[in-house]
């Protein structure tokens, strides 16, 4: 199917391909179709591409990559909509948002999506976890050269 | 106390009414309503991106102790 996007102007997606979030995503609820794209120059990077509209698209990342200790509880009844029985069935992705500081990444709302189902949700992970981790402060140190 | 982080206290008591506060941390939403306005404009807020903002990204990913790639996503 081909989709005219704002970033990356028109491109052709295999309808298998398309992830369906049943309850669109909070603040994008009618976005309910959406096909997950590698980034061009950076591989720490997919886009979430809306489907039906082309200027709607989220920056997604891994949150392993960038935060080694995060850790997600999700309540059970947060996946079932999902169709996951198994954790394992789920990947997990971090929506890159920014503030004043910088690059930042919400830790509080994973989206999770079953890919054999093409099924997607954005949920809420217990506990106290940030909207906005600031990328820029958390890096870690320099490493000492030789 | 709600959880181990936020605190309801009273604040004022006239005759049969009680006023309570809520003292919260201000990144913990007190009610889910406000959890997923919260969510709402973080979304509409990222959804501003562009490529030419997340350039930099490659250069912030941590890298694991180990050096190893983790298979699991």
């Amino acid at each position: 199917m081909r989709i005219n996007t704002q970033r990356f102007g028109r491109i052709d997606v295999d309808p298998n391909d398309v992830l369906t979030f049943q309850s669109g995503l909070p603040g994008l609820e009618d976005c309910r179709e959406w096909a997950l794209l590698a980034d061009a120059s950076n591989d720490a990077l997919g886009w979430l591409q809306s489907t039906n509209q082309g200027d709607i698209a989220l920056a997604v990342v891994s949150p392993r990559r960038f935060v080694p200790h995060y850790q997600v509880r999700i309540p059970r009844s947060e996946l079932t909509p999902l169709s996951i029985s198994d954790i394992r069935q789920a990947q997990v992705v971090v929506v890159v948002g920014q503030n004043g500081t910088g690059l930042t990444l919400n830790l509080k709302a994973p989206i999770v999506i079953n890919l054999e189902a093409r099924t997607g949700r954005q949920v809420v992970a217990s506990g106290e976890l940030p909207m906005q981790y600031e990328l820029s402060t958390n890096r870690p140190p320099l490493k000492k050269s030789a | 106390m709600i959880g181990d982080t936020i605190v309801v206290t009273i604040v004022d008591i006239r005759g049969d009414k009680v006023r309570l506060g809520i003292n919260a941390p201000s990144e913990v939403p007190v009610h889910r309503q406000e959890v997923y306005e919260a969510i709402q404009r973080e979304n509409l807020n990222a959804s501003q991106l562009e490529p030419k903002d997340t350039q930099s990204i490659g250069q912030l990913a941590e890298r694991n102790a180990t050096g190893s790639r983790d298979s699991r996503k």
